[in-house]
């Protein structure tokens, strides 16, 4: 007569696992993209680097299964009402970042830039930047769904880093415009560093969102 | 059983099914209204309860509902029930959540006044210092609650969608709890001033069950309150909401254990009996309002808050509410009393 849902817990824990599961393909994709990274550097477009950025690919589109399959679970299982938005937005702004990943390591592979020696470092330190936020952004908020306090300590580090990789960004900038290469090729490199750098600011907002949720998650 | 009687008894069903429809809103409200729980499952578990609390534990305070005038004629009864029912029907059209326990006293009391009967002065001071009491008590339960709960909150590393879940399930315990005391602390309210002129006989049901004739009484008021609740109290969920201040499932929580806490201590026979026994300060057996309770537990939660989320306006007119509908139901009974007894000539008093 009424669904009085006695199977309370039933599908909390499934859907747990799966917001787990997203956060570690961000982990994923950090490690893959900076080793197609260093692939890239040695070996530019190698079958090696294909391969990789198809890994990445791959990630990405399990992120965007797992996301689609979040949001109708918490709709069928009406979990979360009030926090659900908010869960929501999150795993959508998880899933860009990873499609952040996904999207640079491709263009790497389309457009195959030649990154003279010089850069080499700081374009490395760049990659290493953006992807320590990523991964402390991961972290973040996985820690929201249980602790608020690490939720607060790794947001701080991921806009440290944040800082750090514009500040880094806008140094390669610099001395890429500064250098003797031609126009397209300076305007190529300066393109690619803008879109790695990018994925810092990706990880930036979801950070500034998560807090805003942590606040009203605060009973 | 005199057919005349159930006639006179509706205006104490009328009052059940609008303390049905208004307090139901306290007791569930910010479950449904978050959408933390289905509306039919929450009333369904609600209606059994306060079933339950009426029949079996709605003695004590009717006792001291009956202390404060005893109303000797039917039709006086009638009329007290009626006034009250007006007096909260009102309001409620006002858009203020009102205190059926409140109309009732003031009902009572222009009774008295019309009969010029002598008020037990003791009882309804002892009443009236109910409706300080009780928010303040309300309030100070939902603060420690509220801080337990914080406690816990920072200890504990439970999965959000965990925690969400335990407390949907706490919702629908406490909203039992919370319907078992309704039933028990305000039936007094509903049916108490028919109890003098019961006419029911015991009712036994199989070899297990017996009910006295006051408990059939209660019974019917408990319908009256059941039906309030299925049939109107969504729309009064839907109206207040969360005016007071918005709340999170948890506090909503909280809030509704403070409340059924609250009416339980006002209405429990057997911790009243324990206490005089151990010559401890026992807490009087009063119907108290929850509305009140439930005010007093938002405001106890809102001000450890910073008091920022607090909508003073809506809680000042509420409060002022408090004061307006006893004065509103006295002055009504006593007008409703003298145009039944000269204009219809009924007996609205045994001298």
């Amino acid at each position: 007569m009424f669904n009085l849902k006695l199977s309370i817990f039933s599908g909390t824990r499934e859907l747990e696992d799966k917001i787990d599961e997203m956060h570690d393909q961000v982990i994923e994709s950090v490690l893959a993209f900076q080793n197609a990274f260093e692939i890239y550097l040695e070996e530019k477009r190698s079958p090696k680097y294909r391969r990789v950025s198809k890994k990445i690919k791959h990630i990405e589109a399990k992120a965007d299964d797992l996301r689609r399959e979040i949001e109708s679970r918490l709709y069928i299982h009406n979990l979360i009402p009030d926090l659900r938005a908010d869960v929501l937005q999150m795993v959508e702004n998880i899933d860009k970042v990873i499609n952040e990943f996904d999207e640079v390591a491709h263009k790497f592979y389309i457009e195959q830039p030649d990154i003279p020696e010089k850069y080499r470092s700081k374009f490395c330190k760049l990659v290493k930047e953006v992807s320590a936020c990523a991964e402390n952004m991961a972290i973040a908020s996985r820690a929201f769904f249980r602790d608020f306090t690490t939720v607060r300590d790794y947001s701080r580090k991921v806009y440290f880093l944040e800082q750090e990789s514009d500040k880094t960004w806008a140094e390669l900038k610099q001395e890429v415009f500064d250098s003797d290469m031609e126009l397209a090729h300076k305007i190529q490199l300066n393109t690619l560093i803008g879109d790695v750098a990018d994925i810092a600011d990706k990880a930036e907002d979801c950070i500034d969102a998560l807090l805003i949720f942590t606040i009203k998650r605060d009973i | 059983m005199d057919l005349s009687y159930l006639f006179y008894l509706s205006s104490g069903l009328f009052l059940g099914w609008s303390l049905g429809a208004n307090d139901a809103a306290n007791i569930f409200g910010t479950a449904v209204g978050s959408k933390m729980v289905r509306f039919s499952t929450i009333a369904a578990v609600a209606c059994i309860f306060v079933i339950i609390g009426a029949v079996f534990g709605g003695s004590g305070t009717s006792k001291t509902l009956g202390a404060l005038g005893s109303v000797n004629a039917l039709a006086g009864a009638f009329m007290v029930a009626l006034s009250a029912a007006l007096a909260v029907y009102m309001m409620l059209r006002a858009g203020l959540t009102v205190s059926t326990s409140q109309a009732i006293v003031g009902a009572i009391v222009g009774w008295n006044v019309y009969a010029d009967k002598p008020t037990d002065y003791t009882t309804l001071l002892e009443i009236i210092g109910t409706w300080t009491t009780c928010p303040l008590l309300a309030g100070i339960v939902a603060v420690v609650l509220y801080l337990c709960l914080k406690k816990l909150q920072k200890c504990s590393s439970m999965h959000l969608l965990m925690r969400d879940q335990i407390t949907r399930f706490g919702l629908v315990i406490t909203a039992a709890v919370g319907a078992y005391a309704l039933g028990a602390n305000n039936i007094a309210n509903v049916v108490g001033v028919f109890m003098q002129s019961c006419p029911f006989k015991s009712l036994h049901l199989g070899n297990i069950l017996t009910l006295d004739p006051y408990q059939v009484l209660f019974l019917l008021g408990a319908i009256a309150i059941c039906t309030g609740v299925w049939t109107y109290s969504h729309k009064v969920i839907k109206t207040v909401g969360n005016s007071l201040m918005r709340m999170s499932p948890a506090v909503a929580l909280i809030i509704v254990l403070s409340q059924s806490v609250v009416l339980l201590l006002f209405s429990s026979v057997s911790l009243h009996d324990w206490l005089e026994a151990s010559s401890l300060p026992a807490i009087p057996l009063v119907p108290v309002s929850s509305t009140q309770a439930v005010i007093g537990a938002v405001i106890g939660i809102g001000l450890i808050k910073g008091g920022r989320g607090l909508n003073w306006s809506i809680i000042g007119k509420i409060v002022a509410g408090w004061i307006t509908a006893p004065l509103m139901a006295m002055l009504i009974c006593f007008i409703c009393l003298f145009f039944l007894e000269n204009v219809f000539n009924q007996t609205v008093f045994l001298p």
